[in-house]
């Protein structure tokens, strides 16, 4: 019993040990290369796609680079830990800093040293207090509403009726694309038969449209904070089985080549507004920081819609 | 005249626990019922019929249909929690389960039977391995699970590549443009029978678990340890293995509702199933099965099941707001749980 007890013991962490080595051997190999700019970048969570989507966009446009190598972390939706990354890139030296923080106080004064140690830092999607920072890039979610709203209102001819099924709405992005929504819609004919706070969730987005198909004969569209969600609503359309899933028209927002543009290029969406990442323009302006080139405080990204008509071409700047 | 009132209120609540206490063993049943009322009184009249959205049958099966993931984890969760266990790794499971079935299928090809029995196999790998470190090494279950929990997550991620697996996700995946045609037969009414195959493997495999949780040997071994284990194993019994057996299960139906999850939403999402194990353990209590372990039973955990699944589906029919809806849900699970224990044991 007790040999078993330290077999095991010793097994688990042999597989432990095996996973954080082969879980960080690509950034080894990668360090090992001489590089002239170092650049220290901070993921608030890797367990979103759309994060996911943004560190693969840096990693992309880096490649491009060669002068240029990024060390990437993930902070697991975790703010001490992403506090703790900074200061590490910090003492580390590198060159530059790009972080996407997970909360904008507890990560102002980390970057604010980084800052004082004289390393340029770009701020990716979320603010952090004050401008102790180099630059910051992201992208404007209440415009994005207002243009599904605007999109809506020409595609059901100024009337009609919506279900909206809204992102966490005690979240910034949520109740953003919610007021933007309004101010599109506003002064047509269009009305929000139903709504609910489907925190983001694919699984609850589709219950809640059982729930809206249950009570509504006649839906025209729905407005969904993110594609996953949207998709979630054409599916529990489908399953009601009365076809109804080619009649309503499903909007849905973020438009990740592999999630909401792929829905568009199915006829599962009518459109999707791209939520831009911002991982190749935080690239650009990263080299021109490290050249020694001005550069503006804040940049805000533009937005794309993907509709069946213009997908093939990559969609098209709003 | 003050007192007076007082005498008839008094009356009144002895009558309604007089009552209640008659339901005897029906108890979890009235419950149930009590919230099925209130689904017919509160919901919102129907479009096409007139009556209220809730007796609409269209309505009963969305219920079914959007809680079979939820009932059959409950139905593993029971055998275990009958023994005095938990199981906290069920909705990592079910995320792992998910996205393997979906790579399986999607990215690899693979026809369905051999996807099927590799996703329940791993599923019982996951039951097999809590089990064994608490009968074997006397890990608390709470402990054992919570590390498994942990690391099905990691290993939903690191297979997945940390992304949905769907048609497209990856260039290499065999499918490149649609999901089976499994995927839409699990979630499509059933043209003679009218229940989509979710629902059906929900409904079965609890009845299956009904019957051999009330008429078997390890039925009654799994009862004999939840309420007293060292007696147990002073009786004879196997106490290690039988408790290895209910992980198993646990872990296998953790599987059955990894591969529902993913038809329903017609992709291999890594995160899915977080936080579902506290839903599971909510459907068994609530249900009337005692976390101490030894009393209770499958036919509690439908009626849990049910009653979540009712104040769910009413919350969000009459499209009640999140802050609302959280604090009514707290109101009405202590209800139900109270009309169920109201006679003195």
């Amino acid at each position: 019993m007790r040999n078993l007890r330290g077999y095991f013991v010793f097994l688990l962490i042999a597989v432990s040990g095996l996973f954080i080595w082969s879980g960080c051997g690509k950034k080894q190999s990668f360090q090992t290369k001489k590089k002239t700019w170092v650049i220290g970048m901070s993921q608030c969570n890797l367990g979103e796609p759309w994060r996911v989507q943004m560190n693969a966009d840096i990693r992309q446009a880096a490649k491009k680079h060669s002068e240029i190598q990024v060390i990437f972390k993930d902070a697991q939706n975790n703010t001490a830990t992403q506090q703790a990354q900074v200061r590490e890139f910090i003492s580390q030296g590198v060159d530059l800093i790009i972080i996407s923080p997970k909360e904008a106080r507890p990560l102002t004064k980390p970057v604010a040293e980084a800052i004082d140690a004289g390393i340029p830092v770009i701020v990716l999607d979320r603010k952090v207090e004050g401008d102790k920072y180099t630059c910051f890039i992201g992208a404007d979610n209440v415009k994005i509403g207002r243009e599904a709203g605007k999109y809506l209102v020409r595609a059901l001819g100024g009337k009609g009726k919506v279900v909206e099924l809204m992102g966490l709405m005690t979240s910034t992005p949520g109740q953003e694309r919610h007021k933007g929504f309004l101010e599109g819609i506003r002064g047509s004919k269009i009305e929000i038969i139903f709504s609910a706070d489907c925190k983001w969730l694919e699984p609850v987005a589709q219950n809640e449209m059982k729930s809206a198909l249950a009570r509504f004969a006649e839906i025209d569209a729905v407005y969904a904070h993110n594609d996953p969600s949207a998709h979630g609503a054409y599916l529990a359309a489908k399953q009601e089985g009365k076809g109804r899933e080619k009649t309503i028209k499903f909007v849905g927002i973020d438009a990740l080549p592999h999630e909401g543009v792929r829905y568009v290029k199915e006829g599962i969406l009518s459109a999707t507004f791209q939520y831009p990442t911002g991982g190749e323009e935080a690239i650009e302006y990263a080299i021109k920081i490290l050249k020694g080139e001005k550069v503006p405080k804040t940049v805000t990204l533009g937005t794309r819609i993907f509709t069946s008509a213009n997908v093939a071409q990559g969609g098209e700047p709003l | 005249m003050r007192e007076d009132t007082q005498t008839k209120t008094l009356h009144i609540f002895r009558l309604v626990s007089r009552v209640v206490d008659l339901l005897g063993n029906f108890r979890g049943l009235a419950a149930l019922i009590a919230v099925f009322m209130l689904g017919v009184f509160l919901t919102p009249r129907s479009y096409d019929t007139g009556l209220p959205v809730f007796l609409t049958l269209r309505t009963q099966s969305d219920v079914l249909f959007e809680y079979a993931e939820f009932g059959i984890l409950a139905t593993g969760m029971t055998l275990v929690i009958l023994t005095g266990g938990i199981d906290l790794s069920v909705g990592s499971v079910l995320g792992f389960a998910a996205t393997l079935f979906s790579l399986l299928t999607i990215g690899f090809g693979w026809s369905l039977a051999p996807a099927l029995i590799v996703t329940i196999l791993a599923g019982c790998f996951a039951g097999t391995v809590s089990g064994f470190l608490i009968s074997r090494f006397r890990m608390q279950p709470f402990v054992a699970t919570l590390a498994m929990m942990v690391a099905a997550r990691g290993a939903a991620k690191w297979i997945s590549g940390g992304i949905k697996v769907q048609p497209g996700a990856q260039t290499w995946y065999c499918l490149q443009s649609r999901t089976p045609e499994f995927y839409e037969w699990m979630t499509q009414k059933l043209p003679r029978v009218g229940i989509q195959p979710i629902t059906i493997l929900f409904i079965v495999n609890i009845l299956i678990m009904l019957v051999i949780v009330r008429y078997t040997r390890f039925g009654r071994y799994l009862y004999a340890i939840g309420g007293n284990e060292e007696a147990a194993r002073l009786s004879g019994i196997s106490v290690g293995r039988v408790k290895l057996v209910a992980y198993i299960l646990c872990g296998a139906m953790a599987a059955l509702a990894g591969i529902s999850n993913a038809a329903r939403l017609d992709l291999g999402d890594p995160e899915a199933g977080f936080t579902y194990e506290l839903d599971a353990i909510a459907a068994v209590v609530i249900g009337g099965t005692s976390l101490m372990g030894g009393r209770g039973g499958m036919f509690l955990t439908l009626v849990g099941t049910l009653i979540v699944g009712y104040i769910n589906k009413i919350l969000s029919v009459r499209g009640v707001e999140e802050a609302f809806r959280l604090l009514a849900k707290g109101g009405i699970i202590v209800a139900a749980v109270l009309i169920q224990q109201s006679r003195k044991e």
